[in-house]
Protein backbone atom coordinates (compact mmCIF):
# COMPACT_ATOMS: atom_id res chain seq x y z
CA UNK A 1 0.00 0.00 0.00
CA UNK A 2 1.09 3.49 -0.69
CA UNK A 3 0.15 7.03 -0.27
CA UNK A 4 0.38 9.09 -2.78
CA UNK A 5 0.63 13.20 -2.17
CA UNK A 6 0.57 15.68 -4.83
CA UNK A 7 0.95 19.36 -4.73
CA UNK A 8 -1.04 20.72 -7.87
CA UNK A 9 -2.22 24.28 -9.01
CA UNK A 10 -5.18 25.49 -8.12
CA UNK A 11 -6.87 25.49 -11.42
CA UNK A 12 -5.85 22.31 -12.34
CA UNK A 13 -8.40 20.31 -10.08
CA UNK A 14 -10.70 19.13 -12.63
CA UNK A 15 -8.11 17.73 -14.39
CA UNK A 16 -6.20 16.28 -11.78
CA UNK A 17 -9.55 14.41 -10.61
CA UNK A 18 -10.53 13.69 -14.27
CA UNK A 19 -7.08 12.21 -14.68
CA UNK A 20 -7.41 10.02 -11.78
CA UNK A 21 -10.58 8.20 -11.94
CA UNK A 22 -9.23 7.79 -16.36
CA UNK A 23 -6.60 6.08 -13.95
CA UNK A 24 -9.25 4.34 -12.58
CA UNK A 25 -9.09 5.18 -8.77
CA UNK A 26 -11.64 7.69 -8.10
CA UNK A 27 -11.28 8.34 -4.35
CA UNK A 28 -8.85 10.72 -3.03
CA UNK A 29 -8.70 13.64 -0.36
CA UNK A 30 -8.27 17.24 -1.71
CA UNK A 31 -8.10 20.42 0.48
CA UNK A 32 -6.25 23.57 -0.23
CA UNK A 33 -2.84 24.51 1.17
CA UNK A 34 -0.02 27.02 0.60
CA UNK A 35 3.47 26.90 -0.16
CA UNK A 36 6.51 27.47 -1.80
CA UNK A 37 9.01 25.33 -4.02
CA UNK A 38 12.67 25.42 -4.79
CA UNK A 39 14.42 29.17 -5.36
CA UNK A 40 14.25 29.94 -8.85
CA UNK A 41 18.05 31.32 -9.98
CA UNK A 42 17.34 31.06 -13.98
CA UNK A 43 17.12 34.85 -14.24
CA UNK A 44 16.07 34.68 -18.00
CA UNK A 45 12.92 32.06 -16.96
CA UNK A 46 12.12 34.52 -13.99
CA UNK A 47 11.98 37.69 -16.61
CA UNK A 48 9.44 35.68 -18.93
CA UNK A 49 7.30 34.63 -16.15
CA UNK A 50 7.16 38.06 -14.84
CA UNK A 51 6.18 39.18 -18.03
CA UNK A 52 3.79 36.84 -18.75
CA UNK A 53 1.66 37.89 -15.35
CA UNK A 54 2.06 41.29 -15.53
CA UNK A 55 0.61 41.21 -18.65
CA UNK A 56 -2.13 38.91 -16.98
CA UNK A 57 -2.28 41.84 -14.16
CA UNK A 58 -3.78 44.09 -16.59
CA UNK A 59 -3.68 48.06 -15.86
CA UNK A 60 -2.30 49.06 -12.44
CA UNK A 61 -1.17 52.16 -11.86
CA UNK A 62 -0.14 51.77 -8.18
CA UNK A 63 2.56 49.14 -8.54
CA UNK A 64 0.97 46.61 -6.16
CA UNK A 65 0.53 43.76 -8.65
CA UNK A 66 4.25 44.44 -9.77
CA UNK A 67 5.40 44.07 -6.28
CA UNK A 68 3.21 41.00 -5.51
CA UNK A 69 4.41 39.23 -8.57
CA UNK A 70 8.35 40.09 -8.12
CA UNK A 71 7.49 38.63 -4.50
CA UNK A 72 5.92 35.49 -5.59
CA UNK A 73 8.56 34.73 -8.33
CA UNK A 74 11.75 35.53 -6.06
CA UNK A 75 10.00 32.66 -3.42
CA UNK A 76 9.51 35.26 -0.39
CA UNK A 77 5.12 34.50 -0.14
CA UNK A 78 3.99 31.52 -0.13
CA UNK A 79 0.77 30.55 -2.99
CA UNK A 80 -1.75 28.51 -2.82
CA UNK A 81 -2.00 24.91 -4.36
CA UNK A 82 -4.18 21.81 -3.95
CA UNK A 83 -2.99 18.94 -2.04
CA UNK A 84 -4.68 15.31 -3.27
CA UNK A 85 -3.44 12.35 -1.06
CA UNK A 86 -4.40 8.69 -2.51
CA UNK A 87 -4.23 5.79 -1.21
CA UNK A 88 -3.05 2.95 -3.38
CA UNK A 89 -2.50 -0.50 -4.23
CA UNK A 90 1.57 -0.97 -4.90
CA UNK A 91 1.13 -1.96 -8.51
CA UNK A 92 -1.14 1.18 -9.36
CA UNK A 93 1.51 4.08 -7.89
CA UNK A 94 2.88 4.32 -11.40
CA UNK A 95 -0.13 4.66 -13.22
CA UNK A 96 -1.18 7.32 -10.85
CA UNK A 97 1.99 9.18 -11.03
CA UNK A 98 1.81 8.90 -14.78
CA UNK A 99 -1.63 10.68 -14.73
CA UNK A 100 -0.99 13.40 -12.47
CA UNK A 101 2.15 14.58 -14.33
CA UNK A 102 0.36 14.15 -17.59
CA UNK A 103 -2.99 16.35 -16.51
CA UNK A 104 -0.74 18.86 -14.88
CA UNK A 105 2.09 19.97 -17.15
CA UNK A 106 2.09 23.18 -18.30
CA UNK A 107 4.86 25.00 -20.16
CA UNK A 108 5.82 27.31 -17.62
CA UNK A 109 8.88 24.56 -16.60
CA UNK A 110 8.36 25.97 -12.92
CA UNK A 111 5.53 25.95 -10.32
CA UNK A 112 3.87 22.68 -11.42
CA UNK A 113 4.22 20.93 -7.97
CA UNK A 114 5.36 17.85 -6.57
CA UNK A 115 4.37 13.91 -6.10
CA UNK A 116 5.51 11.94 -3.09
CA UNK A 117 5.18 8.78 -2.76
CA UNK A 118 5.24 7.12 0.62
CA UNK A 119 4.32 3.80 2.50
CA UNK A 120 1.54 2.95 4.12
CA UNK A 121 1.82 -0.43 6.91
CA UNK A 122 -2.05 -0.52 7.43
CA UNK A 123 -5.65 0.55 6.38
CA UNK A 124 -8.83 0.13 7.86
CA UNK A 125 -12.39 0.36 6.05
CA UNK A 126 -14.84 1.95 8.64
CA UNK A 127 -18.17 0.73 7.31
CA UNK A 128 -16.79 -2.94 7.35
CA UNK A 129 -13.91 -2.95 9.39
CA UNK A 130 -11.57 -5.27 7.25
CA UNK A 131 -8.15 -3.59 6.92
CA UNK A 132 -4.66 -4.34 4.69
CA UNK A 133 -4.92 -4.63 1.17
CA UNK A 134 -8.87 -5.12 0.49
CA UNK A 135 -9.14 -1.87 2.77
CA UNK A 136 -7.67 0.14 0.51
CA UNK B 1 13.90 10.87 1.30
CA UNK B 2 11.93 11.60 4.10
CA UNK B 3 8.33 13.68 5.19
CA UNK B 4 8.38 15.96 7.88
CA UNK B 5 5.56 17.19 9.46
CA UNK B 6 5.52 19.75 12.14
CA UNK B 7 2.67 20.82 13.94
CA UNK B 8 3.60 24.72 15.53
CA UNK B 9 2.07 27.59 16.65
CA UNK B 10 0.76 29.37 13.81
CA UNK B 11 2.70 32.90 15.12
CA UNK B 12 5.58 31.16 14.93
CA UNK B 13 4.71 29.78 11.63
CA UNK B 14 6.18 32.88 9.25
CA UNK B 15 9.47 32.94 11.44
CA UNK B 16 10.15 29.43 11.49
CA UNK B 17 9.80 29.33 7.35
CA UNK B 18 12.16 32.38 6.98
CA UNK B 19 15.10 30.35 9.69
CA UNK B 20 14.54 27.30 7.13
CA UNK B 21 15.05 29.25 3.87
CA UNK B 22 17.84 31.18 5.37
CA UNK B 23 19.31 27.70 5.95
CA UNK B 24 18.64 26.83 2.63
CA UNK B 25 15.24 24.73 2.74
CA UNK B 26 13.13 26.58 0.72
CA UNK B 27 10.35 23.94 -0.14
CA UNK B 28 7.68 23.82 2.09
CA UNK B 29 3.64 23.38 2.13
CA UNK B 30 1.85 24.76 5.11
CA UNK B 31 -1.88 24.05 5.93
CA UNK B 32 -3.59 25.23 8.82
CA UNK B 33 -5.22 22.59 11.10
CA UNK B 34 -6.99 22.17 14.41
CA UNK B 35 -6.04 19.80 17.02
CA UNK B 36 -5.38 18.79 20.27
CA UNK B 37 -2.61 17.15 22.34
CA UNK B 38 -1.63 15.09 25.61
CA UNK B 39 -3.15 17.87 27.62
CA UNK B 40 -6.65 17.28 26.41
CA UNK B 41 -7.26 20.73 25.41
CA UNK B 42 -7.11 24.04 27.51
CA UNK B 43 -9.43 24.70 30.12
CA UNK B 44 -10.62 28.00 30.56
CA UNK B 45 -12.70 29.17 33.18
CA UNK B 46 -14.95 25.85 33.32
CA UNK B 47 -15.05 25.66 29.08
CA UNK B 48 -12.54 23.19 27.79
CA UNK B 49 -11.08 24.03 24.11
CA UNK B 50 -10.18 21.40 22.36
CA UNK B 51 -9.85 22.27 18.64
CA UNK B 52 -6.72 24.81 19.31
CA UNK B 53 -5.37 26.41 15.95
CA UNK B 54 -1.89 25.40 14.50
CA UNK B 55 0.18 25.57 11.42
CA UNK B 56 1.53 22.17 9.84
CA UNK B 57 4.29 22.35 8.04
CA UNK B 58 5.60 19.42 5.17
CA UNK B 59 8.24 19.62 3.46
CA UNK B 60 10.61 16.61 2.15
CA UNK B 61 13.92 16.74 2.84
CA UNK B 62 16.96 14.40 1.63
CA UNK B 63 17.89 12.22 5.02
CA UNK B 64 21.14 13.85 5.70
CA UNK B 65 19.18 17.21 6.27
CA UNK B 66 17.10 16.15 8.87
CA UNK B 67 18.82 16.69 11.96
CA UNK B 68 19.56 20.14 10.54
CA UNK B 69 15.89 20.78 10.42
CA UNK B 70 14.75 19.63 12.96
CA UNK B 71 16.81 21.79 14.80
CA UNK B 72 16.10 24.64 13.17
CA UNK B 73 12.23 23.96 13.96
CA UNK B 74 12.83 23.25 17.48
CA UNK B 75 14.49 26.09 18.04
CA UNK B 76 12.68 28.60 16.45
CA UNK B 77 9.10 27.53 17.09
CA UNK B 78 9.57 27.35 20.99
CA UNK B 79 8.83 29.51 23.67
CA UNK B 80 10.42 30.64 26.77
CA UNK B 81 13.67 29.09 27.46
CA UNK B 82 12.84 25.75 28.27
CA UNK B 83 9.57 25.72 25.49
CA UNK B 84 5.80 25.24 26.67
CA UNK B 85 2.69 23.22 26.47
CA UNK B 86 1.71 23.65 22.59
CA UNK B 87 4.57 24.56 21.13
CA UNK B 88 4.10 21.14 18.73
CA UNK B 89 5.05 18.52 17.44
CA UNK B 90 7.64 16.99 14.49
CA UNK B 91 6.59 13.40 12.82
CA UNK B 92 9.06 11.63 10.43
CA UNK B 93 8.03 10.02 8.00
CA UNK B 94 9.83 7.74 4.92
CA UNK B 95 9.07 9.00 1.32
CA UNK B 96 9.52 6.03 -1.23
CA UNK B 97 9.57 8.21 -4.65
CA UNK B 98 9.21 12.12 -5.44
CA UNK B 99 8.22 13.49 -8.36
CA UNK B 100 8.47 17.14 -9.78
CA UNK B 101 5.73 17.50 -12.21
CA UNK B 102 7.15 19.96 -14.45
CA UNK B 103 10.44 18.05 -15.48
CA UNK B 104 8.93 14.81 -14.70
CA UNK B 105 11.95 13.70 -13.25
CA UNK B 106 11.80 11.46 -10.24
CA UNK B 107 13.87 13.51 -7.98
CA UNK B 108 13.09 16.09 -5.39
Amino acid sequence: MKEVIAVVRMNKTSATKKALVEAGVAGFTAFKVEGRGKIVTNPTLIAERKKELLMMAGDDQTGESEKLITDFLVGTSLFPRRMFIILAHDEDVKKIVDAIIAANKTCNNVGDGKIFVLPVIDAVRVRTGESGETAV
Amino acid sequence: MLMVRAIIRPEKKEEVLSELSRAGFHAATVLDVVGRGKQKGIKISGVVYDEIPKALIMMAIRDEDKEDIVRIILKYARTGDQGAYGDGKIFIAPVDEAYTISSGIPSL
